[in-house]
């Protein structure tokens, strides 16, 4: 019995002792909605969050550009989905939008 | 000058940190997915307060120019660039440098062994080649930094001469390439960079183990990074493991068609052949305003303008402010703290006598008569964008 307790502490500690260590992996930013959105998330943030996104001020071309590089680099893109992802990446993160602010970051405890 | 017993005491308590906290992370449960953050909300990064959030995964951290105060910069404030994730496990014990290609002993190095050799110390400003991306026009793909990719710390370490002595570089060998433990996600090639060997051997490069008397700490590339002061901050290796002696440049993406600049000027938004760039190696000269920020209201009276200046591989001579929108330009008062491969803070009192709005600009020259010009070089990938700074101001 006493084992038991002790082994139900242990295991019911070690998810809140993880959450506590892991630096959290989803105070990622979203995309934005559309119907590409899921996709778009899916084949980017494999490798990186939405951040890297959401900061660029790109024309068509450049997109279009950049969605076969990364493809290259290991992004799933369902050829079919190709063209509808730079459209969707030039209609949300075009020249003409509004700059984009970044957030600060609090440090919290601990030297990293 | 630091003793070993003392290296190898800090190396060894930090390696107790992030060895212990690595560990942790690699064998992490799966954790319940958090809501996404609101836009305006501050993003907790260990040990990073302040800084502005260009990425969180891979961690890219900018430095706010209001930081740009002090000579060196405390290292929660110093600017971080990475281009693939951050290794997971990292062992001070365990760490190895290998040291092969072009070489009669090739060798394989512990922390202990760099101990072993004179510990050299270098004060250098770190730019990223990237800084002020976000500010030219049409703009590029990359992280959009701002003003403060930039920042400047005392790092130690033995000189890579020494290694690359030891080691013996034959005749053939003519560049160096480092290679990080960074973790390539993907297809993503290896972030692998390579410098020529008449660099690698200046007695100020480094292989760099501390970083404000401190041992580098994971962001700044834990246990030991390559140093190569003056020059953009992607030949400064984080996390090096491997350095190779080559007789050529090294062939991968990050050297072509990563991080070159056209050779002639180019139109905003022309393409440009590869053949018709050069890698990129030394920083441009540069000045930024820290203070006032852009925006402020003022007071008619004295008001101090400051901030910092850098030149790569010269010094500055030289830093102007201009309040007019550039028609007469006044001397600032150069701080006395200053290095060869270390920025120069600045400042200039300033007497506004009539109220308006004002631009503020700073104009830096170079001991090689090199100039801040009014507008950066445009390139296809942003690079070294060295613009006349400036910021607007409210004066009543």
């Amino acid at each position: 019995m006493f084992l038991k307790r002790w082994f139900s502490i242990f295991f019911l500690a070690i998810p809140v002792w993880v959450m506590a260590q892991k630096p959290a992996a989803n105070l990622a930013a979203d995309l934005p909605a559309g119907a590409m959105q899921a996709k778009a998330t899916t084949a980017c943030t494999e490798c990186h969050e939405a951040r890297i996104l959401l900061q660029q001020r790109l024309s068509k071309a450049a997109w279009a550009k950049e969605v076969d590089k990364m493809t290259k680099w290991g992004a799933v893109v369902d050829p079919a989905d190709r063209d509808a992802l730079i459209d969707y990446f030039s209609a949300n993160f075009g020249p003409d939008k509004p700059p984009y602010q970044p957030q600060h970051t609090s440090g919290g405890k601990g030297a990293k | 000058m630091t003793s070993r017993r003392e290296f190898l005491e800090r190396i060894s308590a930090a390696a107790l940190f992030t060895a212990g906290t690595a560990r942790a992370l690699s064998w992490a449960l799966p954790v319940p997915a958090l809501p996404a953050l609101p836009q305006s909300q501050a993003v907790p990064v260990p040990g990073e307060d302040g800084m502005l959030l260009r990425s969180y995964r891979f961690v890219d951290l900018e430095t706010p120019v209001e930081d740009f105060n002090s000579w060196l910069t405390p290292v929660p404030h110093f600017f971080v660039r990475n281009h693939m994730h951050e290794p997971v496990e990292l062992d001070a014990h365990e760490w190895r440098l290998s040291v092969g290609g072009e070489v009669e002993k090739p060798l394989t190095l512990g922390l202990s062994d760099l101990a072993k050799l004179e510990t050299h110390e270098v004060v250098n400003t770190l730019e990223c080649a990237g800084n002020g991306r976000g500010f030219y026009r049409p703009q590029v793909p990359g992280v959009q930094w701002g003003r403060g990719a930039v920042s400047t710390a005392r790092f130690s370490g033995p000189r890579m001469r020494d290694v690359l002595d030891r080691a013996g570089v034959k005749s053939s060998g003519k560049h160096v390439m480092f290679r990080g433990l960074d973790e390539v996600p993907g297809k993503v090639p290896p972030f692998i960079r390579s410098i020529p060997i008449e660099k690698a051997l200046d007695g100020d490069t480094l292989i760099a183990t501390h970083m404000n008397g401190r041992p580098l700490t994971k962001h700044h590339g834990f246990p030991a990074r390559a140093l190569t002061p003056g020059w953009v901050g992607s030949a400064s290796c984080k996390w090096l493991t491997e350095i190779k002696v080559l007789e050529t440049e090294f062939a991968g993406t990050f050297m072509n068609p990563g991080y070159r600049f056209p050779n002639q000027p180019v139109k905003p938004g022309e393409a440009v052949k590869a053949e018709d760039t050069h890698p990129l190696t030394a920083l441009n000269v540069k000045s930024v305003i820290s203070g006032p920020g852009d925006g402020s209201n003022l007071k008619i009276g004295k008001v101090r303008v400051h901030g910092a200046a850098w030149a790569g591989e010269a010094d500055i001579a030289k830093v102007e402010i201009s309040t007019d929108k550039g028609a007469t330009w006044n001397p600032t008062k150069l701080g006395h703290e200053q290095e060869h491969y270390a920025w120069r803070l600045w400042s200039y009192d300033w007497n506004p006598t009539q109220s308006g709005e004002y631009a503020l600009m700073s104009r830096a020259t170079d001991t090689r008569d090199r100039v801040q010009p009014m507008t950066a070089e445009w390139n296809p990938s942003g690079y070294l964008y060295n613009a006349v700074d400036q910021v607007r101001v409210h004066v009543s």
